[in-house]
């Protein structure tokens, strides 16, 4: 069975949010709600300046703390390896939206909790998630971690640095950040999932 | 390269409160409901004369609790709610409570109606009664990401509980709980305290924390656990108004702890 | 579903026996109507259609996906030259425009009585609206002739308003935004250098070069998808990156090098690279024996522009001047500085562009791998039609270049804004006083097409004039902008989604054919803009010219002069031809591809002195801001388009508002902080706003930057209305480029007037809600 994980190459990223925009329709994602959002981080003093263009969404943590927390066990972990929520047994209680250390969560109107899926409906027939498919910079890579020929095994051996948030909080994510700029600082140096 | 950092957002981040006012009414109903459920068992198992009227009330407040959180809920016509007990999940503090509250409304019920034997539903509701006064402060603890819900709301959380379940009970002239609801203010304002000490000295995230809490609640919360640690002082002579201040002061506690609470420390 | 009994309790056993053994596992279900999951669009029956995307100029070719009678994503397609499978985040939203409930919906005709600008309109059917404007056309012709109608044009329609009608109805005032809003400095420039113009998509060669300079030219925010993937497919592959700019773009942050010039001295900065090339001797001599003339007349001519000359006009220092321009020689000919596209900055652009051609000139790296390669149009045939009476030289971006010569036909009088300045392309925003003044001759009509004449034609309040002068303005949209609510007649026509459209004809080193057909049927009353033209047409007698029966048969039968055909295409989407991209492919043929007059890049251009400009560039210093005051800067959102996407509920959600952004110590020294609303003020007194400010250190403290599109004031545009400021709002004047008609658009002075109020607005949440 694939372990299906993503890389995104910061130093290609330009925070465009073409992702973003294909997630809301791909998904149908209601207004208000948000799987995938960018971050634009300025640092630095005039002229001296730099920038990070970050997507953000649900990292797909191998140690997901929003799985075990769920009381009806609507939220759990397909043998791919992405973590999903079952619509028609979750009972929107928030416990799961608590747990997630990256906001990755929100409460769909419709009465359930929802997040970033991989686009596995995608998945399914051979295809890739819509944020990767339409990136201009191609930043974003995906594919099976545990075979060393998929494009996101290779993209992670090939970058200069792997980073991943909030690496002390043990969740072990499956979408890794690939040359955050190198003089950002910010994020600690990840471990390779 | 230093200097500040600034941040801005293409999109919709999700960085809003999942949990509302009525979560907030939750915790308070689930901490008398519990403490009623505790005092009806210790009562069912250790008097003669059982009050049946006690196990009616714990009955309605498990009840306004269940309905409450049910009624909060978005899933709330799409009746999943049935599926809490469809299911095993132990490492869930939301699951445990669910079987907690709806065990102690059962019991209750066999109580309050006199059917079996009073002294193993009492037994038997000691242990729901526990659970359901233990699993708020574990729904909150397991969320690791946020560092306000310490580890020490394990203890924090069933103390105020009962605070605000028996100080209301000293109002109904329970006077026999005067000694435990002292002991309980005195161990809330403590335990208050030691949470404090352990943020302070918890590490980056957990001064972050911290430092929100306290701007956003700061002189609130110490009001919360000076109620509390006055309730030894007042409740011998004025066990009434002992009993409203500690209750008081422990929900001013809990709530805002649940509602600051949710506070992550940015990533930046 | 019936169960026996002990089936039943097996069932349960069993899970609850698996339920205990994995704590992880997921309840047993029951069947619960009431709890299934939503019905997501890709589980229906799914068919999809190609076409190539409206929300900006680029012409990406999508798959829309549609199911149930409704297009629910647009992807690129691998096979499509411009997409590539990839689209930028406008060609994804695009969708939520043809659902989005504010559109126009049926054809508007102003009340009897009631003001242009008032907004008082009444339903008509379409036969009625378009008998009121082909009446209100044929009276203006009778009474001042066919040339008094003016015509106003911007998207895939313009084939049918910008080219096609005007040219059968014979009027010469046709004008197009992206010419003399836009563009026109650098084709003219580069039709006048290099005998060619630079069209769309730009022809540099990212695939092989090494070296990009960027003047200007926020790629990134500009999310010209080609382009972008071009760009950081460079950037991957190791090419090194300067950019110029005084603000700190995305481009900039992927930049080697961000030299923050002071904003209008870039051709002080390009004349000291062409100083360092030749005194230094570093410029390809080869090339430039063999394609140029008038080199030893530049190399006196930038003698006195050294770095450290312009390092005082610039505020850069000497050393990274003269560090760029070797580098620039180290990696020639695989070093380039693209053209940029919207060069409209300060009325002395067309120099600007000249010098930034004669640095790449000398690099040697025109029409060669690295460099300039020279783009070809598709080799398709027209419909057969009778001849135009006159072909108005309107131009546009991706179309006839610079020097089109105006074909006059001594029947009719030229375009009113002839003589105004050198170029023959049509400047639209010289079109405009005729209305007023009545010289040279009057025009009494306009038909605006796509154009958003409020937010992208500077001096509004001339332009709202002018519209109360005209006896018929006829406005041809989608969205109820706020220009449209000022028309006599409304004609809302169908989105992309809804359409056919001519075809594209896209010009690059393999040349392409799209094809744009509809993927759903026009929603409400709206109808797609051939059928607009042709009804027009049809009422002016011009019956001719409309021949074809419908669109269908049109493109068919155009199709069919490359041996293809509609039925072939429509599976298709594009038909890729070959070109000839590099000086070698053209030497082979014996071809020469400078369409000079001497045949040969032209470094000195005697035209250009000969019409009395300066035949090298010069540079003239910018207008200082007064003190207090700030030059205003625009620039874009990667997810907005100029000023059509801000009705657009999901690119909304991503980007709601525009801000003024302000250096930090500047912000620090007003006592302002980000968040704070302010009005902007010009030196007219005109007053804008309320704006947020950006307390950024991303730019120089002498200016401020608005992101453009922003401050519409339509109150039918429920979404976009009173959000955010109008940049062209503030430009009560503009710079005419007496060479190529642009209007210079960087010289609006405003001073920040705290204490403006925060807007209420509506939540967008809520007015997305809306969409049908």
């Amino acid at each position: 069975m694939p372990r299906f994980g993503m890389a995104i190459d910061l130093s290609a990223c330009v925070g465009c949010a073409a992702c973003a925009v294909a997630c809301k329709l791909e998904n149908e994602v209601p207004p208000g709600v948000g799987r995938l959002w960018i971050r634009l981080e300025e640092y630095g003093t005039f002229p001296n300046l730099g920038m990070e263009y970050r997507p953000e969404q649900c990292l797909q943590c191998d140690d997901p703390p929003c799985v075990p927390v769920c009381p009806t066990g609507a939220s759990h972990v397909n043998d791919d390896g992405v973590v999903l929520v079952d619509a028609e047994t979750c009972i929107a209680c928030g416990a799961c939206i608590a747990a997630c250390p990256y906001d990755a969560r929100y409460f769909d109107p419709r009465g359930f909790v929802s997040k970033c899926t991989f686009c596995e409906h995608r998945l399914a027939v051979g295809r890739v998630p819509a944020c990767v498919e339409t990136c201009p910079t191609v930043a974003r890579t995906f594919g099976d971690l545990d075979d060393p020929g998929s494009d996101v095994s290779r993209a992670i051996r090939a970058a200069r640095r792997v980073d991943v948030l909030k690496p002390e909080q043990g969740t072990h994510p499956k979408l890794v950040y690939l040359n955050a700029p190198a003089s950002f600082g910010l994020h600690k140096e990840g471990v390779l999932p | 390269m230093t200097g500040p950092v600034i941040t801005t957002f293409y999109g919709v981040t999700n960085d809003v409160p999942f949990w509302h006012w009525t979560t907030l009414l939750h915790f308070c109903l689930v901490a008398l409901a519990g403490g009623a459920a505790l005092l009806t068992a210790m009562r069912a198992m250790t008097w003669a004369s059982f009050p049946r009227r006690l196990a009616t009330i714990t009955v309605v407040l498990v009840a306004l609790d269940l309905v409450v959180l049910w009624a909060e809920s978005e899933a709330r016509f799409r009746l999943t709610h049935v599926y809490l007990f469809l299911s095993f999940r132990p490492a869930s503090a939301i699951w445990w409570g669910a079987w907690a509250l709806a065990g102690s409304a059962l019991l209750g019920v066999l109580l309050a109606a006199g059917w079996g034997p009073r002294r193993l539903w009492g037994g038997l509701l000691a242990v729901t009664a526990t659970v359901a006064l233990l699993y708020p402060g574990l729904a909150l603890a397991s969320n690791a990401a946020r560092p306000l819900w310490t580890p020490l709301l394990l203890a924090f959380m069933p103390v105020t509980g009962l605070l605000v379940a028996w100080g209301v009970a000293l109002v109904f002239r329970q006077t026999d709980l005067r000694p435990v609801v002292a002991g309980l203010g005195l161990a809330g304002a403590g335990l208050g305290g030691l949470y404090l000490i352990g943020l302070a000295f918890g590490g980056d995230a957990s001064r972050a924390g911290l430092a929100e809490l306290w701007r956003q609640g700061g002189p609130a919360f110490v009001v919360a656990l000076a109620a509390m640690l006055l309730t030894p002082a007042l409740v011998r002579r004025w066990p009434l108004a002992a009993g409203l201040l500690a209750a008081a002061g422990a929900v001013l506690a809990r709530t805002l702890l649940v509602h600051i609470g949710a506070f992550m420390p940015p990533l930046a | 579903m019936k169960l026996e009994r002990r089936e039943f309790l097996k069932l349960s056993a069993a899970s609850v026996g698996a339920m205990m053994l994995a704590p992880d596992a997921a309840a047993v279900k029951l069947p619960n109507p009431l709890a299934r999951a939503p019905e997501a669009w890709y589980r229906g029956q799914v068919s999809t259609v190609l076409s190539y995307c409206e929300n900006c100029f680029w012409k990406c070719g999508v798959r829309a996906y549609v199911s149930d009678g409704r297009v629910w994503k647009v992807d690129g397609y691998a096979e499509n030259p411009l997409s590539r499978g990839r689209l930028c985040p406008r060609g994804q939203g695009a969708v939520a425009q043809t659902y989005d409930p504010d559109r126009l919906k049926r054809p508007l005709v102003r009340v009897e009585g009631s003001a242009r600008g008032e907004g008082k309109y009444r339903e008509a059917s379409w036969d009625e609206a378009l008998s009121i404007v082909a009446a209100g056309m044929l009276s203006i012709k009778e009474r001042y002739g066919s040339e008094s109608m003016a015509f106003f044009a911007h998207g895939s329609g313009d084939s049918w308003f910008g080219d096609y009608l005007p040219a059968a109805w014979a009027t010469p005032n046709v004008g197009k935004p992206s010419v003399s809003l836009c563009t026109s400095p650098r084709e003219t420039a580069s039709q006048w250098t290099f005998g060619r113009g630079i069209g769309s998509p730009e022809p540099v060669d990212w695939e092989n070069t090494d070296y990009i300079v960027l003047i200007g030219h926020h790629i990134g925010e500009d999310t010209h998808n080609t382009q972008l993937q071009n760009f950081s497919q460079a950037l991957k592959r190791g090419a090194r990156l300067v950019v110029v700019d005084p603000r700190f773009s995305v481009a900039a942050s992927k930049a080697d090098r961000w030299l923050p010039i002071k904003p209008g001295t870039d051709t002080a900065l390009l004349l000291a690279w062409l100083n360092v090339l030749v005194s230094e001797e570093r410029y390809d001599k080869r090339y430039v024996d063999a394609n140029t003339v008038g080199f030893e007349r530049l190399a006196s001519h930038v003698a006195p522009f050294t770095p450290e000359w312009a390092a005082g006009i610039t505020d850069l220092a000497a050393a990274d001047i003269r560090a760029v321009a070797r580098e620039l020689a180290g990696h020639a000919p695989r070093a380039v500085l693209p053209p940029g596209r919207h060069t409209v900055w300060y009325g002395n652009d067309t120099q600007r562009m000249r010098a930034l051609y004669l640095v790449n000139a000398l690099l040697g790296n025109y029409g060669v791998p690295g460099g300039f390669y020279l783009a070809q149009p598709p080799y398709i045939g027209e419909y057969p039609h009778p001849d135009f009476p006159l072909a108005p030289a309107s131009g546009g971006c991706g179309g006839a270049s610079a020097a089109a010569e105006q074909t006059i036909d001594l029947n009719y009088r030229q375009a009113v804004d002839q003589g105004v300045f050198f170029a023959k392309t049509t400047a639209i925003q010289e079109l405009i006083p005729a209305m007023i003044s009545g010289e040279p001759y009057r025009v009494a009509g306009l038909v605006a097409y796509g154009t958003n004449l409020f937010h992208s034609i500077p001096d509004v309040a001339r332009t709202k004039q002018a519209l109360q002068k005209l006896d018929l303005y006829v406005a041809i949209d989608v969205l109820p902008m706020d220009h449209v609510m000022w028309a006599d007649v409304i004609l809302p026509e169908a989105t992309y989604l809804e359409r056919y459209d001519d075809l594209a004809e896209v010009s690059g080193k393999t040349p392409f054919i799209e094809l744009r057909q509809p993927a759903v049927e026009p929603l409400w009353d709206t109808k797609p803009g051939w059928w607009i033209a042709r009804e027009l047409g049809l009422r002016l007698g011009l019956d001719a010219y409309f021949d074809w029966p419908d669109i269908e048969a049109y493109l068919d039968t155009r199709l069919r002069t490359i041996g293809s055909s509609l039925a072939k295409a429509k599976p298709q989407g594009t038909i890729v031809q070959g070109g000839r991209p590099y000086l070698t492919d053209w030497e082979a043929r014996h071809l020469n591809p400078f369409a000079t007059p001497s045949g040969k890049i032209e470094l000195y251009s005697q035209t250009f002195a000969d019409a009395g400009f300066a035949p090298l560039p010069v540079y003239e210093p910018p207008e200082e801001p007064p003190a207090g005051s700030y030059r205003l800067l625009y620039g874009r959102s990667p997810v907005h388009s100029f000023a059509k996407t801000q009705n657009n509920w999901l690119l909304m959600e991503m980007h709601g508002n525009n801000a003024v952004w302000l250096n930090r110590s500047e912000a620090r020294r007003l006592g302002l902080s980000t968040g704070d609303y302010v009005w902007l003020e010009n030196e007219q007194g005109v007053r804008e706003g309320p704006v947020a400010v950006f307390a950024t250190e991303r730019l120089r403290a002498d200016c401020v930057y608005v992101v453009h599109g922003f401050g519409h004031r339509a109150p039918d545009m429920r979404i976009a209305n009173g959000r955010g400021v109008s940049d062209v709002a503030l430009m009560s004047r503009y710079r005419l480029d007496p060479i190529s008609g642009g209007a210079g658009m960087h010289v609006t002075f405003v001073k920040l007037i705290p204490g403006a109020p925060r807007p209420r607005l509506p939540r967008l949440e809520k007015l997305a809600e809306r969409s049908v």
